[in-house]
């Protein structure tokens, strides 16, 4: 039973979920879950292996770097449950278990065609998420959304196929940027990780998503990407300007964004930007950076995502210029949020603190100073849109004068799990430490350390301070901002609409004229049959079957001598 | 005339003068922390006084005022998307 892939489990019982009456289903997730976190007790090592066609396919690989992916994908996957039990249908459970179960089951794929198939499935099992919502812009972001996902999914398979051709093995190792094959690999992996460019159906597609199903989305599509990339392409020099780019770009649009949601996926995109970075460093304590910084960015963005999931859920609305003065009516999510926000600041005594302090301390070794001076001013953004903006629009600001009160019992557990988390891991990091895929001799808490990242974010919430009092800080609009999908959406179909209509045209064009060539080609022909060929009483038909007759006759002949 | 604020804005008035206290306090300590501490950080300008606080302000003020010239360009109506041709 534990060597079947973990993950596994918990995608078989999603299957069963639409027969199991809603008293049981979150307890029966919730133990496959269990079960399914049961199976990394097996240890390191190859586990479950077939051979197909000659080639291993590897379905159960564990090793340093993939334990604490499945420990914080099997954690996000019980606190989605615990945040979603009031939701009676089984539809959205059914979708987030099998996605979780599917990008658990990824990281354990030793090889790129098993690695293909979870990765897709991912993809298929999540859109459902965004559709189940319900609305016409959900449903059309998720069918860009899927587009995407699954274009990855295409690159990966046929970078997967160039280099079995090539070196005749599927093994998913790390790799070498160079031939087609890295690339392409590397490109699927960069869309699933919201590279620039390439981030636009994240910020279109998770805002539109349900209450619950931003919760799920936020924990493993992109953090699956961190870990291929971490395994793949580890040390890849590109990926400290791809990130570098990932961190501080994000920031400008958070800034402005008025769904305070899609300002959470604009941050979600700059907390990748850090750990890319971190793997393109590839040092051993980078690479710890990068994990540390996936796992404690999963139970902080969720719990984040949980709290204005929360604030939707009570009041109907995400929108800034729709929110504020809701301290007093929800306030224990409020405090969560404003934990949620300190650890994604990297706070002393929270997470991200201990997190981001390892990538920090990693590129300051390395002595790419543009970098580490592009991050810190990033960690100023971090605080800007997650840490200030979200809890300030959504708790104070104003007084919209909402009559509501706190979100259901089962929210507040799950986001009070994760906010104790945040504290816990920022308090005590040397339980996160223990688990990272190299020995750590690493201490955060140092007096220079702490005062140094102290004043950055006081000083920078003076700022925050100075600005909202002599009212130069932005007010909330209500309004779009253009992202990378505008090109596809917007840039695309304004400029491919009038070519394809005169592609469309000149083709058409193309095949009325050919038509005449084929119709002037058979009345030529047939005038020609018709015609008489010897004398008035053979007719041109009656000529051509003789002549095949004859030729019939030949061929016989030939063989005939031939045998 | 302008209608009365509430007794929440008020009170949301009343709490973000005591953090405003709160902050320049904590700001006050750690200027006396940056006299007895001895920082040191990965590049050698890190190391001058204050440098991550003076830091932090103004890349927090670069980004807001960034954010405001980004408002002029990116920034569309609501219902942006929702005309023109679809997005299928």
């Amino acid at each position: 039973m534990t060597s079947l892939p973990p993950g596994l489990i918990m995608i078989i019982t999603a299957a069963l979920l639409p027969f199991v009456p809603h008293i049981w289903r979150q307890g029966l997730m919730l133990g496959a879950i269990a079960l399914s976190a049961y199976g990394l007790m097996l240890g390191a090592g190859d586990h479950l292996v077939w051979q197909v066609l000659g080639y291993d396919l590897v379905l159960y690989r564990a090793d340093a770097l993939s334990f604490p992916f499945a420990i914080i994908f099997h954690i996000a996957a019980a606190l989605n449950v615990i945040y979603s039990w009031h939701d009676r249908h089984w539809s959205q459970h059914c979708a987030a278990l099998s996605y979780a179960g599917a990008a658990i089951a990824a990281l354990h794929a030793g090889d790129l065609i098993t690695l293909f198939v979870w990765w897709e499935a991912t993809a298929v099992t999540s859109v459902f998420l965004i559709l189940a919502a319900g609305t016409d812009s959900a449903r059309r972001a998720a069918m860009r959304y899927l587009i995407f996902q699954v274009l990855s999914g295409v690159l990966l398979l046929a970078g997967a196929a160039v280099l079995a051709a090539k070196t005749g093995s599927i093994a998913f190792g790390a790799m070498t940027l160079g031939d087609s094959a890295s690339w392409l690999i590397f490109l699927a992996f960069g869309i699933k990780a919201a590279f620039p460019l390439l981030n636009g159906w994240l910020q279109d597609a998770y805002p539109e998503a349900t209450v619950t199903g931003t919760v799920a989305l936020s924990a493993f599509t992109t953090k699956l990407a961190i870990y291929a990339l971490a395994r793949g392409f580890a040390g890849t020099e590109y990926l400290i300007w791809i990130g570098a780019a990932m961190t501080a770009l994000p920031v400008f649009f958070a800034v402005i964004e008025n769904d305070l949601r899609r300002v959470l996926a604009f941050s979600l995109n700059n907390q990748l930007g850090f750990m890319v970075v971190a793997v393109g460093i590839g040092s051993e304590l980078a690479l710890n950076g990068a994990v540390a910084h996936a796992f404690v960015h999963i139970i902080y963005k969720a719990l984040l995502f949980m709290s204005m999931g929360a604030v939707l859920h009570q009041v109907g609305t995400i929108k800034a210029s729709e929110l504020g003065g809701l301290y007093k009516n929800m306030p224990f999510t409020m405090l969560c949020c404003v934990i949620g926000a300190m650890s994604i600041s990297a706070f002393p005594l929270f997470s991200g603190f201990v997190a981001k302090s390892l990538t920090m301390t990693a590129l300051g070794d390395t002595g790419i100073m543009w970098a580490y001076f592009v991050l810190l001013f990033a960690s100023a953004g971090v605080l800007e849109h997650s840490g200030i903006k979200i809890p300030y629009f959504a708790f104070f600001a104003h007084d919209r004068g909402f009559k509501t009160g706190e979100a259901p019992l089962n929210m507040r557990v799950a986001m009070g799990i994760a906010a104790f988390l945040c504290v816990a891991i920022g308090v005590y990091p040397a339980p996160l430490y223990s688990i990272l895929p190299f020995a750590v001799d690493y201490h955060p808490y140092d007096a220079s350390h702490v005062t140094g990242q102290m004043q950055l974010l006081i000083f920078a919430m003076l700022a925050f301070v100075v600005l909202v009092r002599i009212r130069l800080y932005p007010p909330e609009i209500p309004s779009v901002v253009l992202n990378s999908d505008w090109f596809y959406r917007r840039l695309a179909p304004q400029i491919g609409r009038p070519v394809l209509r005169a592609v469309m045209l000149v083709w058409r064009a193309f095949l009325c004229q050919m038509r005449g060539f084929i119709d002037s080609f058979w009345f030529m022909l047939e005038r020609l049959l018709r015609s008489p060929i010897a004398g008035p009483t053979i007719p041109g038909p009656a000529a051509l079957v003789q002549l095949l007759l004859l030729m019939g006759v030949l061929v016989l002949g030939y063989v005939a001598a031939g045998a | 005339m302008t209608s009365k604020p509430s007794q929440k804005t008020l009170d949301m008035q009343k709490l973000g003068r005591h953090f405003t206290w709160f902050l320049i306090a904590i700001a006050v300590l750690l200027v006396g922390l940056e006299l007895v501490v001895h920082r040191h950080g990965v590049a050698a300008i890190e190391d001058s006084f204050m440098f991550p606080a003076l830091y932090g302000f103004l890349a927090f003020l670069f980004i807001v005022q960034v954010g405001k010239w980004l408002r002029l360009m990116i920034m569309r109506p609501e219902d942006y998307y929702e005309g023109g041709p679809s997005d299928d």
